[in-house]
Formats: C-alpha cells, sequence, structure tokens
C-alpha cells in the first residue's frame, strides 16, 4: 500500500517537472479606453520566443522580459515573463492567439485568449494621473436639438470638441463612428475644420464642430444613438521650460466620448389620418401638371406629379396617377432636387409620367390627392390636385378596338363610323316585376296539352271504331233516326196531303224496322200483329197501328181535310211514344 | 268599379313615366345631362323599365363622367335586350374609361359548349319552341293515327319522334338557359378604389385593387363580403358595399 503511495507521489512530481508556459490577461473585459497587461509565463529558460498577433489592438508598452528564480526549502523555482500593454483599437470579440517557445527542442504554445471589448466607459479620475489636465480640458460635447420629436421630423445631432487655450490638438481620430439605428441620417459636410470660440461650463474655450448630422427618426419610442468615441493627440503643458524660457509641452494621447444619447420619438397621431397617408411629414406643396391636354393620335404627354417644400422628401411616395385603360402609362421617371440642410430636407421631388393615348375621346384622370403631417399645426393636412381631361383629337375609337384585336393577323381595321351612340327615343316600359313565359303556369298548360289531348284522341277513336263494326245496332239506329226523320218531313209536309202520308207510312215502317228488327220484306199486317204482341205491347195501340198504317194508304187516294191530317199525325206520334214504352 | 280605379291608376302611372323617359331625352339633348339622369331615374322610381331607359341613362351618366354607373346601367340594358349593338357598341367606349384593364379569359370545355348552344335564344324563346314543337308532335300524331297509307303513316311517325326528341332538347335549354342567368350574376365595381381580398377578413392578404366600373361575378355572399370571380378567371372576396349587382 506504502509502494503505491510513493509512486503516485514520484509521478506528481514528474508532473511538477514538466513546462509550463501560459498567457495571463489582466482582465477580459474592457472598455475601448482602457488598457490591458498580458503576460507570458514559462517556467523554463525558453528560447525563441514568438510574440502572438495582437490583431485589433496596437501595443503601448512591450515587450519587457523579466526572469526570476528562487529557492525556497532547497527547492528551486525558475520563471520567466514577457509583458505586453495593449490598447484595444475596435469595439467587439478579440482574439489574441497564440505565442511559441522553444525549449530542449519542443515547440511549447499558450493557449488563446478571447477579449471582450465594450464602449468608452467613463475612467474615474485619478488624481495622479499624468493626462488630468488633458480631462479638464478637453470634452467632446452632442448637441441635439430636439429629445422628443415625432416620427420623421428632422432633428439634428452636432459634435462639438471644446478644448481650453491651454492645450494643443495636433491630430485626432475616430474610433467609433456613432451609429443610428432606427434612424435616417444624412451626413453635412464640414469642408474645413474652423476653431471658434464659445462659452462651455462658464468658460471661454474654443471649439470646433467635428459633424453636424440631420437625423429623421423612423420608428416612435426610445431610440438610443451611439457615442462617438475619438483618440486625441494633445499637447500639454508642463511646468518646465526651455532654456529660451518657452513652455515644453508633452505630447498626450487622450480618448473623449460624447456618451450615448436617448431620444424618445412620438408617434404620429391616429386621430383624423388620412386613408392615403404615406408619411410625409412637413409643410409641402403639391402639383399635377400635364404638359397638354390636347392630343392627336399617337403624340405623348407627360403627367408631371410634384411635391416641394420642406420636410421628409426622400422619405415617402408620390402618390399615382390613375388613368383610364384607353391612355397608356409608361413608369414614371424619378427627380429629386434636394438640399439637406441642418433644418432638414427641403426642394422638389417630382415623377414625370409619359402617357400615349391609344384611342379617340375625352378621358379624365382622377384627381390626385397628397396628405402630409404638418408639424407647425400638429395636424393632417390634405391637398388635392384638379380633375385634368384630356382630349384626344383623333385615332381609332374605342369600339372598333376589339373587333381590331379579334379581326385576322394583326390588321387593325379602322372605321370611322363607330362613334358613341346617341340615345334611343322611344322606348316601351313595362314593369319590373319578373315576368317569365318559361315556368308559368300558362307554360305548363300549353306543353302538356297535347300529350294530354293523345289519350283522349285514342279513346275517341277506339269508341268509334267499336260503334262503326256494330252492323246490328246500328241498323237499329238508322232505322230510328229515319223514323224520326221522316217524321218530322211528314210534320214539314202538313199541308201537302200526298206527300204527308208518303212521309208518315215511310216513318211507321222505319220505326217498325228499328223496333222489331225486321227487313221490309216480313213486314205483312199479321206478322206485324203478332211480333208486337210477344213484345209486350198493348193490343189496343197494335190495332190502332194497324189501322193508322192501312189509312195511309186509303187516304192518299180519298179526299181528305186538314184537320184530319193533324189528327192523323197528332196519332201517329202518341203511337209511336206509347210502343215505345211499352216494347222491351 | 275597385278594378277600373286600379287600370286607371296604372295607366296614369305608366303615362307619367312615358312622359319622364321623353323629358330626360329632352334634357339629353339639351345636354343638361345631370337633369336627364333625374329624369330617368324618377321613371325607375315608377317601378317600370325597359333596355332603351338605361341605355338613355348610361349614356348620361358616360357624359357626365361617370364610369361606374355608365357600365351598370348598360349591363341592366343588356339583361333586357344582350344583342342591342347599339349598347354593346356605347359599352365599349364606357369600358375604355376604367382603369382597370382584366383579359377576358374564354371559357373553354363542354359546360361552355352547351352554354353556347342555350344562349342562342333566350329561355323564353326556349320555352316557345318547346310549346310549338309539342303542338307539332300532336299533329303528326294525329297524322300518323288517322293516315290510311303505310307510307304517310311511316313519316308521320319518324316525324313524331323527331319532334319529341327535338321538343326534349328546347325544354333541357330552358331549363339550362334558366339556371346559367339565375346562377350567373354580374356586378360593377362602384367604389373608387377597393382591395380584392384572400379571405372575408380585414386583416386577410391583398390579392389586388379593383377600381370603379370593373365588371365582376359574384359567386358567393358571407355577411358582409362577397366573393367574385373576375373575368380573367381571379377569385377573391370583396366588401359588400364596393360593388352593385346587376340583377
Amino acid at each position: 500500500m506504502k509502494r503505491y503511495l510513493i509512486l503516485v507521489l514520484l509521478t506528481f512530481h514528474g508532473l511538477w517537472a514538466q513546462v509550463q508556459f501560459e498567457a495571463k490577461v489582466s482582465k477580459t473585459t474592457l472598455g475601448l479606453n482602457e488598457r490591458l497587461r498580458i503576460d507570458f509565463m514559462m517556467n523554463v529558460d525558453g528560447d525563441n520566443f514568438i510574440q502572438p498577433s495582437f490583431d485589433g489592438f496596437r501595443i503601448v508598452a512591450g515587450p519587457s522580459q523579466s526572469v526570476s528564480q528562487s529557492w525556497i526549502n532547497g527547492r528551486s523555482s525558475f520563471e520567466k515573463v514577457y509583458s505586453y500593454f495593449l490598447l484595444p483599437n475596435q469595439k467587439g470579440a478579440l482574439m489574441i492567439r497564440q505565442a511559441a517557445i522553444e525549449y530542449n527542442g519542443q515547440i511549447y504554445k499558450t493557449s488563446p485568449i478571447k477579449i471582450n471589448v465594450t464602449a468608452a466607459i467613463e475612467q474615474p479620475k485619478d488624481p495622479n494621473d499624468s493626462q488630468i489636465s488633458a480631462d479638464d480640458n478637453i470634452f467632446l460635447v452632442a448637441d441635439v436639438s430636439k429629445v422628443n420629436p415625432y416620427i420623421n421630423e428632422p432633428i439634428t445631432v452636432v459634435y462639438k470638441l471644446y478644448f481650453s487655450y491651454n492645450i494643443g490638438i495636433t491630430n485626432w481620430n475616430e474610433l467609433n463612428k456613432p451609429k443610428y439605428n432606427d434612424f435616417w441620417s444624412q451626413n453635412i459636410d464640414i469642408k474645413q475644420l474652423v476653431a471658434e470660440e464659445g462659452m462651455f461650463k462658464g468658460e471661454k474655450y474654443r471649439y470646433v464642430v467635428l459633424r453636424k448630422t440631420v437625423l429623421y427618426p423612423q420608428k416612435s419610442g426610445k431610440l438610443v444613438i451611439e457615442p462617438l468615441s475619438l483618440d486625441i493627440n494633445v499637447q500639454l503643458p508642463t511646468n518646465r521650460r526651455d532654456m529660451f524660457g518657452r513652455v515644453i509641452v508633452t505630447e498626450g494621447n487622450k480618448r473623449v466620448s460624447a456618451g450615448a444619447k436617448t431620444i424618445s420619438v412620438k408617434a404620429l397621431p391616429e386621430a383624423g389620418k388620412p386613408e392615403d397617408f404615406s408619411g410625409a411629414v412637413g409643410n409641402f406643396d403639391f402639383k399635377v401638371t400635364p404638359s397638354k391636354t390636347n392630343l392627336k393620335n399617337g403624340e405623348s404627354m407627360d403627367l408631371v406629379v410634384s411635391v416641394s417644400g420642406k420636410g421628409n422628401m426622400k422619405l415617402f411616395d408620390l402618390p399615382k396617377p390613375v388613368v383610364p385603360n384607353a391612355l397608356e402609362m409608361y413608369d414614371p421617371v424619378h427627380d429629386e432636387k434636394v438640399n439637406t440642410s441642418l433644418s432638414g430636407m427641403s426642394g422638389r421631388i417630382s415623377d414625370s409620367y409619359t402617357i400615349i393615348p391609344q384611342y379617340k375621346g375625352n378621358y379624365s384622370i382622377k384627381p390626385m390627392h397628397f396628405s402630409y403631417f404638418d408639424l407647425s399645426s400638429g395636424t393632417y393636412k390634405t391637398i388635392s390636385s384638379k380633375e385634368i381631361t384630356i382630349n384626344v383629337l383623333d385615332g381609332p375609337t374605342a369600339a372598333d378596338a376589339t373587333v381590331a384585336t379579334t379581326a385576322e393577323g394583326g390588321k387593325n381595321r379602322i372605321s370611322s363610323t363607330e362613334q358613341f351612340k346617341f340615345i334611343k327615343l322611344d322606348t316601351e316600359l313595362h314593369s319590373m316585376e319578373p315576368n317569365d313565359f318559361f315556368g308559368s303556369n300558362l307554360y305548363y298548360g300549353l306543353v302538356c296539352f297535347p300529350f294530354l289531348i293523345l289519350p283522349l284522341v285514342v279513346i275517341l277513336k277506339k269508341k268509334k271504331e267499336a260503334i262503326d263494326s256494330d252492323v246490328y245496332g246500328n241498323r237499329i239506329k238508322m232505322n230510328n233516326r229515319l223514323a224520326k226523320k221522316y217524321l218530322s218531313q211528314a210534320k214539314m209536309q202538313i199541308n201537302n196531303k200526298e206527300l204527308f202520308y208518303v212521309a208518315l207510312e215511310k216513318a211507321m215502317h222505319n220505326f217498325l224496322k228499328a223496333k222489331l228488327h225486321i227487313e221490309t220484306s216480313e213486314m205483312s199486317k199479321d206478322n206485324i200483329q203478332d211480333l208486337l204482341l210477344s213484345r209486350n205491347a198493348n193490343a189496343e195501340i197494335v190495332k190502332d197501328f194497324i189501322t193508322l198504317t192501312e189509312n195511309c194508304e186509303l187516304a192518299r187516294y180519298a179526299p181528305s181535310s186538314s184537320t184530319a191530317i193533324q189528327q192523323d199525325f197528332d196519332k201517329a206520334v202518341m203511337i209511336i211514344s206509347d210502343l215505345e214504352k211499352q216494347m222491351v | 268599379m275597385k278594378n277600373i280605379l286600379y287600370i286607371f291608376l296604372l295607366s296614369t302611372q305608366i303615362f307619367f313615366a312615358q312622359n319622364g323617359f321623353e323629358k330626360g331625352n329632352a334634357f339629353y339633348q339639351k345636354g343638361n345631362y345631370e337633369q336627364a339622369v333625374a329624369a330617368y331615374e324618377s321613371v325607375l322610381k315608377t317601378n317600370s323599365h325597359s333596355a332603351e331607359l338605361y341605355f338613355n341613362l348610361g349614356n348620361s351618366y358616360y357624359k357626365l363622367n361617370k364610369v361606374a354607373p355608365a357600365i351598370y346601367n348598360y349591363e341592366k340594358a343588356l339583361v333586357l335586350n344582350p344583342e342591342d349593338s347599339e349598347t354593346l357598341n356605347n359599352l365599349k367606349f364606357a369600358q375604355k374609361r376604367t382603369i382597370d384593364e382584366i383579359k377576358e379569359v374564354p371559357k373553354v370545355g363542354f359546360a361552355k359548349l352547351i352554354q353556347n348552344y342555350t344562349d342562342i335564344f333566350h329561355y323564353n324563346t326556349w320555352a316557345w319552341i318547346s310549346v310549338g314543337l309539342s303542338t307539332v308532335f300532336l299533329a303528326f300524331f294525329l297524322g300518323y293515327y288517322f293516315s290510311q297509307l303505310a307510307f304517310s303513316k311511316r313519316m308521320f311517325f319518324i316525324g313524331m319522334f323527331v319532334a319529341l326528341l327535338l321538343f326534349v332538347i328546347c325544354v333541357l335549354a330552358a331549363i339550362s338557359g334558366k339556371s346559367n342567368y339565375v346562377n350567373e350574376k354580374p356586378a360593377i365595381v362602384f367604389a373608387e378604389m377597393a382591395t380584392l381580398k384572400s379571405e372575408p377578413q380585414n386583416s386577410s392578404s391583398e390579392v389586388f385593387v379593383l377600381h370603379e366600373g370593373t365588371k365582376v361575378f359574384v359567386l358567393e355572399t358571407l355577411s358582409h363580403w362577397k366573393k367574385i370571380q373576375l373575368t380573367d378567371g381571379t377569385e377573391g372576396w370583396i366588401e359588400k358595399d364596393a360593388i352593385k349587382e346587376v340583377k
């Protein structure tokens, strides 16, 4: 057990003896205006130290080498250190790469270190710092014209560098350009830096304007303008003087930053916001001007839609004209004449549309509306253009256009006769109530009528055929009819004795034929009597009948009065009707 | 007595209406288009109309440069008299003043073929033809039933079935024509600008913007939205108030 322990201890001893080479930094997070110390330490006397490339840093001091060796309790320890002082050049995550040494033919490397560089931080005053005089004498100030503007209201940021009379500036460079997220920004170029005099914190200072920027906030809410950081080479006077009595100046280096500014942007009021508001803020004039309104076919005209004035000229869209489809409108030519000064953009923007009429006639271009938010009154304003009427004097008319397109082979058939037709002078007004024939009762009646008639016709024809085929019944019917016919004939011949009796006799014969179903040949008096009696006829009436037929024959040749004729007729009628009733 | 009174009232109404039509014509001729419109509209208020009245009203609106009402009235005239060449001519003039240019994509297929065929006549005309054919059928039947000669009997028999077939075709054409008439609901966009949405919601995405005077076909209605189809086949939902149905 003990032996194992010793073994373990021995191996650890062996580890102790290993070469150590590592990099240590004073801090891993620092501001842009702070310094960083990095030490590369090793416990052996290594050679051929290769320093890493300090990308993103500037070496302020170094490398400085130190070697120390010590014996403590009989054990020697060795340490060799290369030190650097670094100043970051940029913000963000920076990487210090590997350094390398060589020892006993072997190369050892450190592990890379990640450094996080934040925005410049304000450094606490150190009374012993040599830069104390520079701190008190040099200031960077950002002047914001308005801290609570509306969206798209111009604000200006002016960066001024104040410096007192007793220091001099030899050079400066921007470390961190200000970023204007959520702003539309435009720098106003400053051609030459001019030192001016001004009061600052109650003292007289000189100042230069470094940068002027016009900003148009694009978003409501709290927006932050990132600060401007400058590295300035300054000349600081010392208390010493040279042999000529002049003050000896020392060159120094100073970082200043303007500090972040927060701007709270107001949204435009929702109340009274026009529907076609496209974001224009300022004070504008709106014009729509056609180059001409009377055109011939094939001529073109320009329609210029322009907005002039002061405001966020580049940040809104011009309204588009809507034209009838008989006018062909091409994409606009956009023109901007905008000056940007400290007070914001001003000038004129315009869209010029080329319009070519296709057909003859009068066409109107609808009035156009342009809305903007007026900052001085805090309200929305709308400017409307007038309606423009374009008179196309000749050219194909609208009506034959479609004919032309449907005509064969793209041949544009132009006929001058087609024109807008005049009103109709005659009319026949009728009620608006729907009056459909199809689906009405009349329709159904008329359609179904022939089909209903069909079976009727069939039935009638069937019946007629049945009647026609019944010979026996027909004969009876015919005799009956003849009897009636002769009887009526007899009645008509009542004044003509001879004809009357002939008719009367025929009537009676036919009556018998119909009733007794006999032929003329079988007609003898006895036969008639038997047959009539056998058919349940009253014997007296049968006798009357016989005597009447005999009378007919006699009376034709014997003289008789008209009253007798009348009597005979009445008698015949009575006998026939009686026989009819009695016979089965 | 009461009936006579009604007839009297109706006739005076028509008389006044006729008067309004002529008054409108007089105003139109003088170039007083606004008063012409008022006169024609007064006729419409008496619940009587005619293709010519709508045509004249459309002309008046055209002269007043009101595109949507002009096209609307021309379309109404065409509903009453679909083949009128003057109306079709002036409608083309009015359509040239609209802003949207929508292609007319011709419909193809069997359904269109049938529709073309049924559109030869108005469905009421088809109905009259079918009545005539049913009478012809009856006549042929009678001829067949009563003729004695075998040849003429055969001819009548064939004729009878031909008439029956034609009759059925006519009735079907009338039915299909009427259903086309009922289902086809043209409308005119009256709003100066109206957005066509992909869904019947305000928040839904925009298909595109229509301007006044454009002809659309209504397919469905849902609360205050209407599903419409353009002549090029594009479909979308539009707010009810933006359009006015012709029928």
